[in-house]
């Protein structure tokens, strides 16, 4: 079972037009840096948003589990079963369910809703994650049921699916891919996002050729973390590994100083400890400039 | 007395109570009939031309504590203990402490008082307004020390730029206004223009209209006493009721013979270096005419004070000031509509909840002349030709009143062709004067124009622009500034355009032309800007900011249903975008399937530079709610709109569109009390049933309906009345010379003598209506979590205990705009509900009533008058603008667009205003911000979407304009259908507009 993390309308950052992103609980990777740590379990998991909570102490006598403590940290996540019955005890939402069980064709009506702005705009679908190739089965009946409702679908991967099934189910179906890359160097990979990169690496390469046989557009993206992914060495690394690939544009995506804050709605702790600024306008154009020098076109839309 | 309120201190202020302040009272009102009798200086002021005003004003509170009058008779002041019944009026304080604030503040207090209702007067208002006059000339300098703290302290509290702006999750910023759009396409229409978007051109390139924007933009409207004296000038001599020699005139006539001396008498007027000859009022840049006949006498009490009042002061000379006070107030002062509705029916209950201001707002008090006149005729005929056709129509026979009718409108277009001639000749004169070649070309061509038209058919688009604003700036001086439009200028003006094009040979030639087009256009949008209604400062916080709303159409289809759009479409797109203007206020069709794609994105283009205008409409969705009328295809596809978005049949249709500005909550509130309204505190509808003992929900809804029918009723009682007046007292031959019907008729617009006749209305709180009963049906009925009795407390004590209500309320209630099909089916009920008491009404000229959902600035006004809501709105809050979506209603804007394009347009053939925020993201381009901006408005229409209006500006530079409005004079903003200068706002508007739900492009 895929759990739905949010239905977010209206994006216009994720790829061309005017979208609507689907964004699917859990993930293969363990990032250090993870905006979206509510995203990484496949399991549903209570929020708390201390900004709304009135502190009306509802919540802490209807859990069965006595998981809910007053004060700053109000989930005990070792004793939470995850029961959700603090749910309809909340008056003010604070406390949410994260991951919605959902059907696919549940699914496809709420998106398609919004089908006229897609074709308005030149928009469409945006499958993300976590990490939405987790399921390929129930994903190819997803974006099977998209392309038949004449929607166009941008699937938004870390790459650590099965070629071969992701191939024959699921590629035929797409639009476009945004292909996220984060280290070349192996070992490097392992420890900061919990998985080797080899496999990613083969099935970047493949949806490249596939592309260039008029396949689904493929955008490889990076993210840029100070210290960790945006060093000149890791730029080059993956720089010439995509030229290699037969890439030939590439998007750059900024570090998000306010990723920690989110981090604590869902009770993570940040494993790093990254820098608390807005990268300059010279940072990131020492980053391009290492992509360009490769030969690669720097994007800013996908 | 200014040495006596001047000390008293705070604890005098809790001391002086009961007992003790009547006795206060008594000795200042003594004291100020004291000044007045012993300071000839004071004692002037009660000498009129006609002799001594005499009159009485009786004050007291609702409480009894207080009860004191004072009589001024032959100069003399009587002060008197008891309120009597026979002083003209009665200021009825809530209690001692609505007084105390009377007495120590300065006059716009005194209108906030009366519009919380704390301060009701009792009778004439003239009188009011007199006293007030009185009150400042003798409290003098100290008045003018409260008035500069006043607007000292208004300034430190926007020093601080108001509450934090919301955050949006994109970068937000103006980056993308950078660069221009080229068209992508032509239409049809479009003969001449190589780049229809006319990319290549700046206001760089037009150093006059750089240079009028710039003193547009700084200089301060000066109050223009010239039409008011002539007027009363006239009157005195002739009468009014009746001639000199006591015969009743027969008001037709009379409007006749008074406009056509006006016309002769006024000053032709060239303002330095403009195109376009004439001027509104007697002031070059920007005057504002005193409509004493109509309303004027609202602006007696402050005389004195008008150009130091923080909002909008205007200039006003010693000798203005003397000859209004002295000889044209006294002259009027019980001929105003209001007034002489008030002597006629007594007071009725209609205009006495009028006067409470949270109910409703009739704007026949003010004009009748919300229309859009047949300036084509002016164009294609000339005022001779109509007048050829008026004089053959006399000669053939006609009642009498059908002969008066004739002869009045002949008399008037004369009148015109009078100034014309006038003007004619001081062009000549000035030309020869002139020692700059240019200039002297151009008043030469100015003269000869003037000479030609409106008497004769325009052969030029110069002569075309001179035609149209002489008629125009003639009907001002008959009609009172209230949203008279232009209609459709671009179909009137392509015909000359194209002939003039047509004559030309080279593109050097034809290029230079686009480019005096340009700024012909220009100058005339900046010519519309030289009058501002003259307003008193309660309009400030009524409808802040809002000038005469001369509304202007462009684009759509032609009346054989093709594609309208053509060169000056895009040439006065083009004026548009460079002048960003406030008034005229730009209207914009679009017709699916028959507009372009690139005409859109052009709009859309213009709307991101300008910040806030064009207002863009759907035509499929504009005929569908004016069908049911049983107006003609040929009708339909020529409507525009009027005053801010109201539809009218070009020409021919008398709508006066913004008869009333009805509050739906006013009716939900009562609904909630069983009738009593609480600001008005009296037992105001009929007994409808306590909250606590509705049953179901029908019963609230049913509540509701009878509550908001009681307040129309008692609207359209206000409004025939005032209607009446008009017919009777005040036809406008003028304005019916320019329009399709008086003529076959024989008969003035007044008394229904154009073609279509219907009388429009806006209907406020739409969302917080639907929203508040969204919350009761769902909460209370159906999942049974809120009791009536709970609800009801914690409305009555704005949520301040109940902070869990409110939050429950917030997060689970499905707001209309939130994408829930049965929110929308509610506002669709409300809004049907609506329609259909309106509907259920004819006017007297024989039309129906039509509602539509737009606002003015009326949301924020009626919501700072209204308590808290069911829908968790606390009270004095803005409601939502026209009949937008709560911005909580949901995080996407697309749930706002379908949800207010799922609205029935058959329910709102009186048009609707739908306002959204928009803020382009830092990094985009001009291209791809009106790309995707007309991807929203092109779904939306496809959806059926009736209206859509942007504002494009970051809550942050409002907030800096908010706190520098030196360094913002020209941020412009839609409030709710009409534009207004940021700067210029009130600071609840200003917080409104703030607060709105900004989406990141």
């Amino acid at each position: 079972m895929t759990l739905l993390l949010e239905i977010k309308e209206n994006a216009l950052d994720d790829g061309p037009g005017i979208r609507t992103v689907i964004f699917l609980k859990g993930c293969a990777l363990s990032c250090a840096w993870c905006h979206n740590p509510e995203s990484l379990r496949r399991e549903a998991e209570l929020s708390w948003d201390a900004s709304a909570c009135l502190g009306c102490g509802r919540c802490l006598r209807v859990c069965p589990d006595e998981a809910l403590l007053p004060g700053r940290d109000r989930v005990d996540r070792d004793r939470c079963s995850g029961c959700f019955s603090c749910l309809p005890a909340c008056p003010s939402g604070a406390l949410s369910r994260v991951g919605e069980e959902t059907g696919i064709d549940e699914l496809v009506a709420r998106v398609i809703r919004d089908r006229p702005f897609f074709q308005a705009s030149g928009g469409g679908v945006t499958i993300s994650g976590g990490e939405p190739t987790g399921d390929l089965d129930w994903l190819a009946l997803l974006v099977s049921a998209l392309r038949a409702a004449d929607v166009s679908v941008l699937l938004q991967t870390c790459g650590t699916f099965g070629l071969e099934r992701f191939e024959a189910l699921v590629h035929p179906h797409l639009a476009a891919i945004h292909f996220d890359l984060k280290i070349a160097d192996d070992a490097a990979h392992r420890r900061w996002c919990g998985a080797s990169n080899r496999g990613i690496h083969r099935n970047l390469e493949r949806l490249l050729s596939l592309e260039r046989a008029g396949g689904a557009r493929v955008l490889p993206r990076v993210p840029l973390i100070p210290g960790i992914t945006d060093t000149d060495e890791n730029l080059s690394a993956l720089a010439r590994m995509l030229t290699a690939a037969g890439a030939r544009r590439v998007q750059l995506m900024e570090y998000n100083p306010l990723w920690p804050e989110k981090l604590a709605r869902v009770g993570v702790a940040p494993r790093v400890e990254i820098e608390r600024a807005w990268m300059t306008g010279a940072a990131v154009a020492r980053c391009e400039q290492i992509f360009a020098d490769q030969g690669l076109e720097v994007v800013h839309e996908g | 007395m200014s040495v006596l309120t001047d000390h008293l201190s705070s604890s005098l202020h809790h001391w002086l109570r009961g007992p003790r302040l009547d006795i206060a009272l008594h000795g200042l009102l003594r004291l100020m009939a004291l000044q007045i009798g012993s300071r000839p200086a004071l004692r002037k002021l009660l000498r009129s031309r006609d002799g001594w005003l005499d009159f009485g004003v009786g004050l007291c509170t609702e409480t009894g504590t207080v009860a004191r009058s004072i009589r001024f008779t032959a100069g003399r002041g009587q002060v008197a203990s008891g309120a009597p019944d026979d002083v003209d009026v009665t200021l009825r304080f809530t209690d001692d402490e609505a007084l105390w604030v009377m007495l120590s503040s300065p006059p716009q207090e005194v209108m906030n008082l009366i519009l919380h209702n704390r301060l009701r007067p009792v009778g004439s208002w003239s009188t009011l307004q007199l006293f007030t006059y009185l009150m400042t000339a003798v409290l003098g300098r100290h008045h003018q020390r409260l008035i500069a703290r006043s607007c000292e302290e208004e300034r430190r509290w926007r020093g601080q730029g108001g509450p934090a702006a919301p955050t949006t999750g994109r970068s937000a910023g103006l980056g993308g206004t950078s660069g221009r759009l080229r068209a992508t396409s032509h239409e049809p229409g479009v003969r001449w223009l190589e780049d229809p978007y006319l990319s290549d051109y700046g206001l760089e390139s037009f150093p006059r209209l750089r240079d009028f924007l710039e003193q547009h933009l700084t200089a301060r409207a000066e109050v223009c006493a010239e039409r008011a004296a002539c007027l009363t000038d006239w009157h005195r001599r002739h009468g009014f009721e009746t001639t000199a020699d006591g015969t009743p005139w027969d008001p037709v006539e009379r409007q006749g013979l008074v406009f056509a001396h006006l016309m002769a008498e006024k000053a032709p007027v060239i303002r330095r270096g403009d195109l376009l000859p004439g001027t509104t009022t007697k002031i070059p840049l920007t005057g504002s005419a005193v409509f004493p006949d109509a309303q004027g006498t609202m602006i007696w009490g402050e005389l004195d004070s008008i150009g130091d009042r923080f909002l909008i002061p205007f200039d006003l000379s010693p000798s203005t000031r003397e000859r209004l006070h002295h000889d044209i107030f006294p002259y009027w002062m019980t001929r105003t509509f209001r007034e002489r509705v008030r002597i006629a029916h007594d007071d009725p209950a209609c205009l006495q909840l009028g006067e409470r201001w949270v109910a409703y707002f009739v704007w026949k008090s003010v004009g009748i002349s919300h229309t859009v006149p047949d300036l084509e005729s002016v164009l294609t005929k000339g005022t001779g030709g109509l007048n050829a056709t008026l004089r053959a129509r006399l000669a053939d026979g006609g009642d009498d009143e059908a002969r008066t009718t004739w002869t009045a409108m002949i008399r008037c277009l004369e009148g015109v062709e009078t100034y014309a001639a006038h003007l004619a000749a001081q062009a000549a004169e000035q030309a020869r004067k002139e020692s700059c070649p240019r200039r002297r070309v151009e008043l030469e061509e100015m003269a000869s124009a003037c000479l030609r038209v409106p008497r004769e058919p325009a052969g030029s688009l110069l002569e075309a622009f001179t035609s149209i604003w002489i008629a125009w700036l003639a009907l001002h001086n008959e009609n009172a500034d209230t949203g008279l439009s232009l209609g459709r200028l671009d179909q009137l003006l392509q015909p000359f355009f194209e002939r003039d094009m047509a004559s030309l040979q080279g593109a050097e030639e034809r290029a230079r032309y686009i480019e005096k087009a340009i700024e012909l256009a220009g100058c005339f949008f900046l010519r519309c800007a030289d009058h501002f209604p003259l307003t008193p400062d309660i309009a400030n916080h009524l409808f802040g900011g809002a000038s005469s709303n001369q509304a202007l159409t462009l684009g759509g289809v032609t009346r054989a249903g093709d594609d309208a759009v053509n060169d000056m479409t895009y040439v006065l797109l083009k004026v548009t975008e460079l002048l960003s203007p406030r008034d005229v206020n730009v209207n914009a069709r679009f017709a699916p399937g028959k507009n372009s794609r690139s005409y859109l994105e052009r709009l859309c283009e213009v709307n991101v530079l300008t910040a806030g205008t064009p207002s863009m409409h759907n035509d499929a969705a504009i005929f569908a709610a004016l069908r049911p009328h049983g107006y003609s295809e040929e009708q339909l596809r020529d409507w525009s709109a009027t005053g801010c978005v109201e539809p009218s049949i070009s020409g021919e249709h008398m709508g006066h569109t913004g008869s009333v500005l009805m509050n739906l909550v006013a009716g939900l509130e009562m609904a909630l009390h069983d009738g009593w309204h609480p600001l008005i505190a009296e037992q105001v509808g009929p007994r409808t049933g306590r909250l606590e003992d509705f049953a179901d929900f029908e019963q609230v809804f049913d509540a509701w309906a009878t509550q908001q029918r009681h307040l129309i009723a008692q609207a359209v009682e206000l409004n025939e009345l005032l209607a009446q007046v008009h017919a009777q007292h005040r036809p406008t031959p003028l304005l019916s010379a320019l329009m399709r019907g008086p003529a076959q008729r024989g008969r003035d617009v007044t008394r229904g003598g154009a073609r279509v006749n219907t009388s429009g209305t806006s209907n406020i709180g739409l969302a917080d209506v639907t929203d508040s009963l969204l919350a009761i049906r769902q909460l209370v009925f159906e999942e049974g979590s809120v009791g009536l009795a709970e609800l009801g407390r914690a409305i009555a004590r704005d949520f301040l205990e109940a902070p869990e209500l409110a939050a429950l309320i917030g997060r689970r209630v499905r707001r209309f705009g939130s994408g829930c099909p049965r929110a929308v089916e509610m506002a669709n009920r409300v809004a049907r509900t609506v329609h259909a008491a309106w509907a259920a009404h004819t006017n007297s000229r024989g039309g129906p009533y039509t509602a539509g959902f737009w606002s003015m600035s009326q949301h924020v006004a009626y919501g700072n008058l209204s308590g808290a809501l069911p829908s968790g709105r606390r009270a004095g809050k803005a409601f939502t603008p026209g009949l937008t979506p709560h911005p909580a209603a949901s995080k996407s804007f697309l749930n706002n667009l379908r949800d207010v394009a799922e609205l029935d347009p058959t329910s709102m053939d009186n048009n609707m205003a739908f306002n959204v925020k928009l803020v382009p993201s830092a990094r985009d381009t001009c291209a791809q911000t009106a790309a995707r901006m007309r991807a929203y408005v092109q779904t939306y229409f496809e959806m059926g979407g009736m209206q859509i209006q942007f504002n494009v500006v970051t809550a942050e530079t409002l907030r800096a304009a908010m706190a520098h409005p030196e360094d913002h004079r020209g941020l412009l903003v839609r409030i709710s259908g009409y534009n207004a200068y940021f700067v210029t706002l009130s600071r609840e508007v200003q917080l409104e507009l703030i607060e709105r739900a900004e989406f990141v492009l």
